[in-house]
Formats: C-alpha cells, sequence, structure tokens
C-alpha cells in the first residue's frame, strides 16, 4: 500500500461553499481519500488522506486556493495511565488499536479518526484516551 | 531419598527446602504449558517444582481496612468521607473500610474507592472528613484532617471476592450501546468483551483446589498477601470459582493495584494477583499444562438485564485471546476487560521471587470448598413482567382523521394512541400533547403529527426494565409488541406508579 499522510482542510465560512477539494483533485490528477467531513456555522473541515510523495504539492494547492492546512493530532493516548487491559480495543472501527507482541496495547494514530468517531473514550477504565479537540480559535 | 519421593510425590516443605538451598525449579504457567507439549508430562512433573500463575482484572468485591488512630479529643466516628467518596464504619471508633465501588458523591462514576487505595498506596494525600453524634467517652462530632499511608495504624486490602477462575464473554442484542461492568457493548452484537487470564489464571491450574485454601500465600498487588478462604459466590462445580484475600497495602506498588471507572456504571479496583502452584503430583503437572484452548466459556447477552441472560454459545479463551469471536455467525471483534501483559508479568515477578528465596510457599490449613453451590436470592417480591402491568392499547391507522384520533383519546380517557398498519404492526405514536400542537399549529393531517420512532417494549420484560427505558428517555408511556411488533398492549409511567403505590 502506498504510503499516505493526513491533513485537515479548514475551510472559512466564506469558501466552504466552494468545490475547492474537488478542483484541487481535478488540477492535480491526484486522488485524496476523505475520512471524515464536518460542517457548522463557522465553516467545515475536511481529514483527508493523501499520497506522502505528493504532500508538499497538495498542501500548496490547497493554501493557494484560501484553505488552512493543519497536521493534526487528533487522539491522545497517556501509556502512563494506560492498563493494557485492551477494553478499547474491539470498538474501534478503522482498526487503530493493536496488541503488541509483549501484549500492551497501541494506537495508531495515523488511522483513528479522531472526533466523529471517539467510541473507545469513555470505554477507558483508566481515563488513559482523550480526543484532541480541533480548536478553530487556535490555528497553530 | 529422592527416589523415593518421586513416586510419592513432593511436599511443600521439601519444595520450601529447595528454596532455601537455591535449587528450586520454577516455571510459569505459561512455560509450563510449553514444557508440558515439548517434553510431556513425565519430564516436566520430574523437572518442575512450582508453576507461578497470574492476573490481572476489575475486582470490585474489594477493599482496604483502615485504622487512622485516635483524635484528641476522640471520636466515634458514625460516617466518614474520604476525597468525598464515603467509607464505611463497621466497627469500633476509628476503623474505617474504604469499599471499591463506592463513588465520590461530587465525582461520581469518576473516582471512587479504589481510586482513593491506589492513591494511598502511591503515597499520596487523601482528605478525611467524619460526622459522630458525641458519646460520654467519645465528645468529638465532627473531623476534618489529611492522611497519608504513613498516618494508617492498618491498611490491609480485605477483599471478599476476587480472583474468578474465569467469567463470561459479554455481547449485547438492543438497539443501543449499554454500559455494563463487562464495558461498552455495541448495539446489536457489534462487538464482546471477556475477562480473565485464561490459562494462565490461579485457579484454573488448581481446578480441585488441592493446594489453594486458608493461609496460602500470594503475589497480591505487588506484595506478599494471603487467601483467607474461598470468596464469596464460590461456585466450583460452574468452574466459577473465587477467593477471599488480605494483604498489606503499605508493601504493595499502584503498579498492580489501581482505581478504574467504568462508564455509566461504576467505579472499581484493578487487583494483580498471583498465585503459585506446587506441583505435589504429576495430576497436578498435568493439570497445570491446560491450555487456553481447553478453557471454555459463555458468551451472553448483557442486553437482556435478567438474572439468567441468554448464552448465544460456547466460545475458548484462546478465540477470546484471538480479538475475534463468531457470534450468530458473524464475527465481531472481542476486548479484554483484563491485562494479560500484566498477568504474565505476575507470574514471572512471582517466579523471580521464589526463584532468589525471598518468596515461600505455605500450606492451606484448609483448602478451598470443591463442592459448596451459589444459590440465587430468596426474594419477598415476584418479578413483575410488563405483561401483567399493562392495559390494551388505543389505536388508529395513519390515514384516520385528526378529529377521530381526537374523540377517541377523550372517550377512552388516555393520553396515548399507538398507530398501527392493517396487520397491527406498531407504524407510530400520537399523543394528547401532539394534537395540542396540532391545533396551535395548524396542521390537521395525521401523518405530519405522529412520532414514527418509537421506544417500545416487550410483554416478558420486568417493570424494573421498562421503568428504567421511560425514564432515561423521559417519556411517558412505551407501547408493548411482540416478536413480529404486532402490538398487543401499552404501559405508561401512570400505571407503574399506581402499582409502586406512589
Amino acid at each position: 500500500m502506498k504510503e499516505m499522510d493526513r491533513i485537515l482542510l479548514r475551510f472559512s465560512e466564506e469558501n466552504v461553499e466552494e468545490p475547492i477539494t474537488s478542483q484541487v483533485i481535478l488540477e492535480l490528477g491526484i486522488p485524496m481519500r476523505i475520512v471524515t467531513a464536518t460542517i457548522n456555522s463557522l465553516g467545515g473541515d475536511i481529514l483527508v488522506e493523501v499520497p506522502k510523495v505528493h504532500l508538499k504539492k497538495i498542501v500548496q494547492a490547497f493554501k493557494a486556493k484560501g484553505v488552512v492546512v493543519k497536521f493534526p493530532k487528533l487522539i491522545e493516548v497517556n501509556y502512563d495511565l494506560c492498563i493494557d487491559c485492551g477494553a478499547c480495543y474491539a470498538l474501534c472501527p478503522v482498526n487503530a488499536i493493536s496488541f503488541k507482541e509483549d501484549n500492551s496495547i497501541v494506537f495508531d494514530e495515523n488511522t483513528c479518526i479522531g472526533s466523529p468517531c471517539g467510541l473507545c473514550v469513555d470505554s477507558c477504565p483508566a481515563r488513559a484516551i482523550s480526543l484532541v479537540e480541533q480548536n478553530r480559535n487556535n490555528q497553530k | 531419598m529422592a527416589a523415593s519421593k518421586e513416586n510419592n510425590g513432593r511436599t511443600i516443605a521439601e519444595i520450601n527446602q529447595k528454596i532455601k538451598s537455591g535449587d528450586v525449579q520454577v516455571v510459569t504457567a505459561e512455560e509450563m504449558k510449553k514444557l508440558v507439549e515439548s517434553s510431556g508430562i513425565e519430564v516436566a512433573y520430574k523437572e518442575v517444582d512450582v508453576v507461578t500463575t497470574g492476573t490481572f482484572g476489575a475486582m470490585c468485591s474489594s477493599g482496604a481496612i483502615i485504622n487512622i488512630g485516635h483524635s484528641d479529643p476522640p471520636i466515634k466516628i458514625q460516617k466518614a468521607w474520604i476525597n468525598d467518596v464515603e467509607v464505611s464504619h463497621p466497627g469500633a471508633a476509628v476503623d474505617l473500610y474504604i469499599g471499591a465501588s463506592q463513588m465520590s458523591e461530587t465525582n461520581p462514576f469518576e473516582y471512587g474507592g479504589g481510586h482513593i487505595i491506589e492513591d494511598l498506596i502511591a503515597g499520596k494525600q487523601v482528605e478525611l472528613r467524619a460526622i459522630s453524634y458525641g458519646t460520654d467517652c467519645y465528645p468529638r462530632t465532627k473531623l476534618d484532617t489529611v492522611i497519608t499511608k504513613d498516618d494508617l495504624n492498618q491498611f490491609y486490602l480485605l477483599n471478599f471476592r476476587n480472583c474468578y477462575q474465569r467469567y463470561v464473554c459479554a455481547t449485547n442484542s438492543r438497539d443501543e450501546i449499554i454500559y455494563t461492568y463487562m464495558g461498552k457493548l455495541l448495539p446489536r452484537f457489534r462487538n464482546a468483551t471477556y475477562s480473565g487470564a485464561g490459562a494462565l489464571n490461579p485457579l484454573m491450574n488448581d481446578p480441585d483446589y488441592e493446594t489453594i485454601g486458608i493461609g496460602t500465600r500470594i503475589f497480591l498487588g505487588g506484595a506478599q498477601g494471603y487467601v483467607l478462604g474461598e470468596g464469596t459466590q464460590h461456585d466450583p462445580g460452574n468452574k466459577f470459582g473465587t477467593i477471599m484475600v488480605r494483604g498489606d497495602c503499605k508493601q504493595m506498588s499502584p503498579e498492580f493495584i489501581s482505581g478504574g471507572a467504568f462508564t455509566k456504571y461504576g467505579t472499581s479496583l484493578y487487583i494483580g494477583m498471583g498465585i503459585p502452584i506446587p506441583i505435589l503430583n504429576k495430576g497436578l503437572a498435568k493439570k497445570t499444562a491446560l491450555r487456553d484452548e481447553e478453557i471454555f466459556t459463555d458468551i451472553v447477552d448483557y442486553g437482556v438485564p435478567r438474572r439468567d441472560r441468554p448464552k448465544l454459545g460456547k466460545v475458548s479463551y484462546a478465540t477470546l485471546k484471538s480479538g475475534e469471536v463468531t457470534i450468530n455467525d458473524r464475527k465481531v471483534k472481542v476486548s479484554s476487560m483484563s491485562s494479560l501483559k500484566k498477568a504474565k508479568k505476575i507470574s514471572c515477578i512471582l517466579k523471580s521471587w521464589i526463584e532468589d528465596g525471598t518468596f515461600y510457599l505455605s500450606a492451606p490449613s484448609e483448602t478451598l470448598p470443591t463442592n459448596s453451590v451459589c444459590n440465587p436470592m430468596k426474594q419477598s417480591d415476584e418479578i413483575v413482567l410488563v405483561s401483567t402491568v399493562a392495559q390494551a392499547a388505543v389505536t388508529c391507522s395513519v390515514d384516520e382523521d385528526i378529529k377521530a384520533v381526537a374523540q377517541r383519546i377523550i372517550s377512552n380517557s388516555v393520553n396515548h394512541v399507538v398507530v398501527t398498519d392493517k396487520s397491527g404492526a406498531i407504524k407510530g405514536i400520537v399523543t394528547s400533547w401532539d394534537l395540542t400542537r396540532a391545533i396551535a399549529e395548524g396542521k390537521t393531517r395525521l401523518a405530519d403529527i405522529i412520532t414514527k420512532k418509537v421506544f417500545t417494549t416487550r410483554p416478558d420484560v420486568s417493570l424494573e426494565e421498562a421503568s428504567r427505558k421511560l425514564a432515561q428517555h423521559h417519556i411517558s408511556a412505551l407501547p408493548v409488541i411482540d416478536r413480529n411488533k404486532k402490538v398487543v398492549g401499552l404501559i405508561t409511567s401512570e400505571d407503574i406508579s399506581k402499582l409502586r403505590g406512589r
């Protein structure tokens, strides 16, 4: 499988109605996988997976059209708190949680889809998992 | 001497001699299974003196007894709280029991007795608050102080049901997520959970309790502890044995004792425990070779909140540990609620303690019972089912005139009319409030005002389950339907209140 990177495209109130994602795909001829998409009164967020080799080109194309591009951290796992029970394991719809050889739990942060899901968060008896809020006012 | 003993088996005293001289042969339960597989039982029996086991899981029937010393002037504690968690007062003036599943009054479901025990073991300060009525000898009526484990005279884990031999695999038939002591269960059998270390479990490796009983020295929470006897609900006939244990918390480590929070269920305590099984005879060598493939448990539907929940099949611990089970011909992922990593670590630590000569085996003064039974509760009331309380449902069809429905509400003195199709199957519900709103909003078609997504119940459901559904969804009635979705009645919160005499 091709190596993919994840980027979060942040659309403003002004440009959220424009078909920017489609335009970029057509212009560059590079397919992207839309993982999640949310739209609210402040604009919209689209989480996409893009081929690693074309990352730079794609980011530039979106930025040129006024889209804010972020490299999101969607989930935070505190491994100091984790007791490696695995209560979270079966809840993940995208198989981002797995056991290592030594039976410890590991999260694949590049597979996790974050806040549109969040099924694992309240299953953790050690409260080691938290979603990272993609705060719109805190444009890092 | 050694040759004659070979036929008669080993004694614990002989094993302890070998621990002292540094000649003891110890393997973990995991290693024992491999050894038997590769070399056979004869060789394993000859070579191995002790097999170490381990488990790490949520064990709710746990707690710690503490003695906080006397204040001046002294107090006979009537009620007490630590970090806002009520701690019970079972005895004299200043003895308190911190129950693992008692929840904080200010942060319920997130912090509880189990967390206090963990915090104290970790060396943290906790706030103790107590009240009393005051006596001639204990005049004090109020107490507020801050303590650590160093301020406690005694701080002992005293758990009355731990270390279940095996446990069921839980799943959920309902259309909604449920939160249970077996974790979060997705709707329509979309996941499953299980608990226990399987072939590493202490009791599983000595299923006839030949070596485990009152006084057996064990690994408990990172320190040495003791078995006090069988635990509550000990059920040897069904291979659901349990033990009661005691251990000195001051010697324990938070790595093997940690508080746990089960969303919408409550708090608990995760406990690490390991028992050394002395290989006294060939039978024990064989028993400790038991593999996950040979340990089976039931897949149980926790969507049915009754004492006897429906069983959906059997599954081995080998399958459970693979992370995937088959339920109703569909493969679903299964989560462990207990940590296999820590269970393995415990069996390794216990092994090293014995090898290092810091842990000696103890013979039980009485072994666990093998013939006791676990009976259900003797109830003075009988279960009340929805079918005994439900009334006949007043129904209408979707194409009826609003006025006709309104008239039916008045003539039957009801608030709910169930919408059905020609076959009597449920299509929606309309209430007197819906009709009032229709008038206010000028709506005239019944189809525009009915609620199509209706919460329903079944005749054979307990009244408690139906009441909970009403309360959870803030509604006042549930149509009662049969398996074909045909309406067979209606149950209202009013009917339930009347029955309860409120």
